[in-house]
């Protein structure tokens, strides 16, 4: 039987990087990844007392997946900055050098930039398989598709990506 | 011929299982079109499952110990809202204030304290309001 974090500091403590890097690659934003983390924890936390045992994974990301789908809705309601495109933006390690700091988030800019380009179902179904590494089962329960829909979409987003990238 | 495209990603994903897999596989024995499509999604796969992985930044998640909620920031209503305070007291001890006929280095050190202050571009730190403290079961 699969275990389940107890408390919200184990949910944080085991998934807060991976909620982190699932926002980050959606969106581009460290501050709405930041703020991101920030909301699915008060989420787990109000909800951690009904969960009811089944896949905790699918439960967590279901929560990540609408607090991000809320934020959206309400950034349409409002305006907001623009994104921001600057490596400077980035919330790096204090001990991490400029430079190897630059180098490391350098490295993936077209991937990023390529991923932000994809229709958002795709974008969403390729970060939670090659980033979060879910199963299609997982991301299937927490997109609430069918499991074809997740082989589809997996599959269109990186054509759509191998288009881009070559 | 039809070509199983969309199996593909299922395959390099470990997703694919029984007679659909033995049949992608017979596929692509005698299909170079499908083969090379394989190589290139691989390619792409590859790629974004080589992105950086980032470090959680400081201040996201409050002490394991804690018995406060983190707190739902909101940076730019709160970082506009003190630099409005900021530049209203300045414009008041200006009007107020004559401006010194010489420049010491304190003069020098509280002017560029007060840019930091100012500008977010100069200093790392996060704001973090509190909205809402939600204490411990």
């Amino acid at each position: 039987m699969e275990s389940v974090p107890l408390t919200w500091e184990e949910v944080a403590r085991v998934y807060g990087r991976k909620i982190y890097n699932f926002a980050y690659r959606l969106t581009g934003n460290p501050d709405d990844a930041h703020d991101l983390v920030q909301e699915v924890l008060l989420r787990v936390r109000k909800g951690l007392a009904n969960y009811q045992p089944g896949s905790f994974e699918g439960w967590l990301w279901r929560i990540t997946r609408n607090a991000f789908l809320d934020d959206i809705r309400k950034r349409k309601r409002r305006p907001t900055a623009p994104l921001p495109d600057e490596v400077d933006r980035w919330d790096l390690a204090s001990t991490e050098s400029a430079d190897a700091a630059y180098a490391r988030v350098s490295l993936g800019d077209d991937v990023q930039k390529a991923l932000l380009d994809l229709p958002f179902d795709f974008r969403e179904a390729v970060v939670l398989c090659d980033i979060v590494g879910l199963s299609y089962e997982e991301i299937s329960q927490a997109v609430s598709v069918p499991i074809g829909t997740v082989r589809s979409r997996i599959h269109r987003g990186r054509k759509l990506l191998k288009e881009t990238l070559s | 011929m039809i070509h199983p495209s969309e199996q593909i990603s299922a395959y390099l994903d470990g997703e694919l299982h029984g007679k659909e897999l033995n049949g992608l596989l017979e596929h692509l024995s005698g299909c170079g079109r499908c083969s090379a499509e394989v190589e290139g999604i691989q390619q792409v796969r590859a790629a974004v499952r080589s992105l950086p992985i980032l470090e959680l930044p400081e201040g996201v998640v409050p002490e394991a110990d804690a018995d406060v909620v983190p707190l739902r920031r909101n940076r730019g209503l709160w970082v506009g809202a003190a630099a409005a305070v900021v530049a209203l007291v300045i414009a008041v001890a200006a009007m107020v204030t004559p401006p010194p006929n010489t420049v010491s280095v304190d003069d020098l050190s509280n002017r560029f304290g007060a840019r930091v202050s100012l500008d977010p571009a100069f200093s790392s730190a996060k704001v973090v309001i509190p909205e809402l403290n939600v204490v411990g079961e």
